[in-house]
């Protein structure tokens, strides 16, 4: 029987939203949680350009649990400490920020034709698989010894200007003030900086960022397996720490939740199997992600940087060459595709010297190129 | 399973993560909401903007309504609203039939061409708020308490103004005959 709210629905159906529609909007609200300016700048360029935090395939993993077993992360903004600090006291303070988003994983499979080791099970195996890093990474672990040795000639602070466009298009500039005190004043002017020193907002020890830093720091001075375990942990990783059994119950959970949203959005997708393998380049990729944005938001700290150095080079996927950056040696720091379920890569150049970002380069198929500049600088505190 | 109220009462204590998920759940129930209201593109730039009003607002959310959907459509017809305000009208979809017809050849048969315009007519004689109850009824399966809530109103109100454009919707010429041949029709098919 048919009645008239019958045919009133049937006036209702509509042309659905296209997935990368549902991520935009998502990196929007997540932007608007990390800072409000960051709305308004999304809402300054055009909708179009806004599909930077999507991929060219469905939907893999629901954005609400960041630390899912099966979603390969990428970190295409400046990580900028009050990215999580709505609670923490600090998300207004903060510059703006485009905050790093889950991006999904391949639809039709993010599985990496295996380099692993089939022979790691357990928590131990998966945490540490990647540990010590190998001769091509040795570099990165040399100049994590050497920075922490070095005496600054002036000032008693580096000064951070970081650049972050996407394209062509200058999405924001953010300076931040690292004292050689371990405190970490950021804003979108050096007047916004002095107003949070007189605030004392040290995002070191109250930023969203304060945790990642804090692994950072101990990472610099512990086993690379420790290391590794600190940070995943920092990050909430939900497969760090857990036996087998319970990993795979994680991973079958968030794999299910997954093939249920891509289903609700007229998708297909061929849940991931667990295994060892999986899991380790889970690790890696989130590893990879928190490493780094730790480091662009403690970039100026001597321990974050070695810390990060040291984490990095237990990534398999990683390659480190010498490089020439408008005169000065730098090295660089290449994620390859491997780490981002076999999409795309991010590619750091580092001061051969001091280790200080130089550039931050990430690719996503299909998106304008997101790059980063930082233009680093040793001040007097007291004089800005 | 947490419930929204939990989620939101979650993200009110610094949980950032919380806010998200209630969003990954009602995702596609707003942005087809919105695309059902404003059309497809118009829909993929606002989706963005309520979740950030919603997010900012959570605040007043009451939390003793387990189910935040209700309350998320009150917070995209306001955004509504306000895109429709900034829109010269000459860009504005004239009718919903014409959007659903835009794309969904299968409504268009079902319906007939003279059906729609029946339907079309009947809808625009009826109040706006009699309107708008029934479209979350009839196209977002609310419950007409749930409109209420959408719409910043006491149930009763909704269901009266529901029982209304029902009355007047098949009163409105042409629809009890479509009625009729549709019931006839499917008499005749058993």
């Amino acid at each position: 029987m048919t009645d008239e709210l019958d045919l009133v629905g049937e006036l209702g159906s509509a042309e659905p939203l296209r997935p990368e529609a549902y991520q935009r909007a998502r990196s929007v609200l997540r932007a608007a949680m990390a800072d409000p300016g960051t709305v308004r700048l999304l809402g300054a360029i055009s909708a179009e350009d806004t599909t930077m935090e999507t991929t060219s395939t469905m939907e893999t993993t629901t954005t609400r649990d960041h630390e899912s077993g099966p979603a390969i992360r990428r970190r295409r903004g400046i990580g900028v400490a009050g990215r999580l600090g709505i609670g923490a006291g600090v998300g207004v303070a903060a510059a703006a920020a485009i905050v790093a988003v889950v991006l999904n994983s391949s639809a039709t499979g993010g599985a990496v034709a295996g380099k692993d080791s089939p022979a790691a099970v357990g928590p131990a195996a998966v945490e540490s698989a990647a540990v010590e890093g190998s001769a091509d990474r040795a570099p990165l672990l040399t100049l994590a010894g050497s920075i922490t040795t070095l005496t600054p000639t002036s000032g008693d602070a580096w000064l951070v200007k970081a650049t972050q466009a996407h394209g062509t298009k200058t999405m924001q500039v953010v300076y931040t003030l690292y004292t050689d005190g371990h405190a970490i004043y950021t804003g979108d002017s050096v007047t916004d900086i002095k107003r949070a020193i007189t605030r004392h907002q040290d995002q070191m020890k109250a930023g969203g960022y304060a945790p990642l830093l804090k692994a950072a720091v101990a990472a610099a001075d512990s086993s690379s397996a420790d290391g590794r375990t600190r940070m995943l942990k920092a990050a909430k990783d939900p497969l760090i720490g857990l036996d087998p059994a319970a990993q795979k119950a994680k991973w079958d959970k968030q794999q299910a939740a997954a093939a249920a949203i891509v289903k609700q959005k007229g998708g297909t997708y061929q849940p991931k199997p667990y295994n060892p393998q999986a899991v380790q380049r889970h690790f890696d990729n989130a590893l990879w992600t928190y490493s780094t944005e730790a480091l662009s938001a403690g970039d100026g700290n001597t321990q974050v940087r070695a810390g990060v150095l040291r984490l990095l080079s237990t990534i398999s996927a990683v390659s480190v060459k010498d490089s020439t950056t408008d005169g000065k040696a730098t090295l660089t720091i290449t994620a390859g595709s491997e780490v981002f379920g076999g999409e795309g890569g991010e590619v750091l150049t580092v001061d051969a010297t001091t280790g200080m970002l130089v550039k931050d380069v990430s690719t996503v198929p299909g998106l304008p190129e997101a790059h980063t500049t930082y233009e680093s600088s040793r001040v007097t505190a007291a004089d800005l | 399973m947490a419930s929204d109220a939990d989620l939101i009462g979650r993200s009110l204590d610094g949980d950032v993560d919380a806010f998200v998920e209630v969003v990954g759940r009602h995702e596609v129930a707003v942005g087809s909401y919105l695309a059902r209201r404003a059309g497809r593109d118009a829909a993929e730039d606002l989706l963005g903007e309520v979740w950030v009003a919603a997010f900012e607002s959570r605040r007043s959310y009451d939390r003793s309504y387990d189910d935040a959907r209700p309350w998320l459509y009150g917070v995209a017809l306001n955004r509504l609203r306000r895109y429709w305000r900034s829109r010269p009208a000459e860009d504005l979809v004239a009718d919903v039939a014409d959007l659903a017809a835009g794309w969904d050849p299968w409504s268009a048969v079902d319906l007939g061409v003279d059906a729609r315009a029946v339907l079309r007519s009947a809808l625009m004689r009826l109040k706006p708020e009699e309107r708008e109850v029934l479209r979350l009824v009839a196209w977002e399966d609310l419950t007409a308490a749930d409109a209420a809530r959408a719409l910043g109103m006491p149930a009763g109100t909704a269901r009266r103004l529901l029982s209304q454009a029902r009355t007047a919707l098949r009163d409105a010429p042409g629809v009890s005959a479509l009625l009729k041949d549709r019931n006839s029709a499917k008499e005749r098919h058993r």
